[in-house]
């Protein structure tokens, strides 16, 4: 199964009601078959820009990572409920692929001088 | 009596820049001997790196993973006052570092990480790698 990073970003609201919304989002997920590998916290704290969503503007979000494995067939219901979610501001999720270290080819040409 | 004239010449500028070869008014030749006083290291080369040593290739961003979480480093190639990338002749990054940075900007723009129209003013203080001077 391929590993996908999802990029929920959630209202600025108490703990509580915070927890609420990653567990409603989790169990969205293993509802549809998927592996969930880790859940970040990157904290809470102001959006770069305003966001308006489900009528209301934005300032300030929490913000977290999911990372997981599912099915890619899954995907576009999943994305479809979390726009109904009115707690999530904006979610994204993206393909996380291991990339192998070590490759070695960066930058055998020189590079343009800009000095 | 030429001679002898340009010999006390040449007598007056040698001693002014004091030779350490023996010169007589009739052996100028002295000065082109080989049996001259000189200290057999004052020949030797110089140690020294190699001049002519080829400067190691690379952009700065080599073998470094551009992430788009990583908004202090993609930052540093936004300008502080439009929010707009950097081009490679400002940035100096090689073709692929250069479209990396490009796409993860966007990415972390279009996700709520970045903002569109400046640069963060945490990162602001950062140290500048471009090749750019901004007004002050």
């Amino acid at each position: 199964m391929p590993r996908y990073e999802l990029t929920l970003i959630v209202k600025a609201m108490q703990r509580p009601e915070t927890a609420a919304t990653l567990k409603r989002t989790v169990e969205a997920l293993m509802e549809r078959g998927a592996v969930v590998r880790a859940l970040e916290s990157l904290g809470e704290r102001a959006l770069p820009y305003k966001i308006s969503k489900h009528n209301v503007r934005h300032t300030r979000g929490g913000y977290f990572l999911v990372d997981f494995y599912s099915s890619p067939k899954m995907l576009p219901a999943f994305l479809d409920h979390l726009k109904r979610d009115v707690d999530v501001v904006r979610s994204t999720v993206l393909r996380n692929e291991e990339k192998e270290t070590g490759s070695a080819r960066c930058c055998v040409r020189e590079p343009p001088s800009a000095k | 009596m030429l001679a002898i004239r340009n010999v006390g010449f040449m007598q007056c500028v040698l001693s002014q820049h004091r030779l350490k070869y023996s010169v007589t008014e009739f052996g100028l030749r002295s000065l082109f001997s080989a049996s001259a006083e000189v200290k057999s290291s004052d020949d030797m080369p110089i140690q020294m790196d190699n001049p002519y040593k080829e400067l190691p290739k690379g952009c700065i961003l080599c073998n470094i993973t551009v992430d788009h979480k990583n908004v202090q480093l993609l930052s540093q190639f936004v300008s502080p006052h439009t929010g707009r990338i950097y081009g490679r002749h400002i940035t100096g990054l090689c073709g692929r570092k250069q479209k990396e940075v490009s796409k993860a900007i966007k990415k972390a723009i279009n996700m709520g990480f970045m903002s569109v129209t400046f640069k963060d003013p945490s990162f602001l203080k950062d140290p500048n790698i471009c090749n750019i001077k901004h007004l002050e």
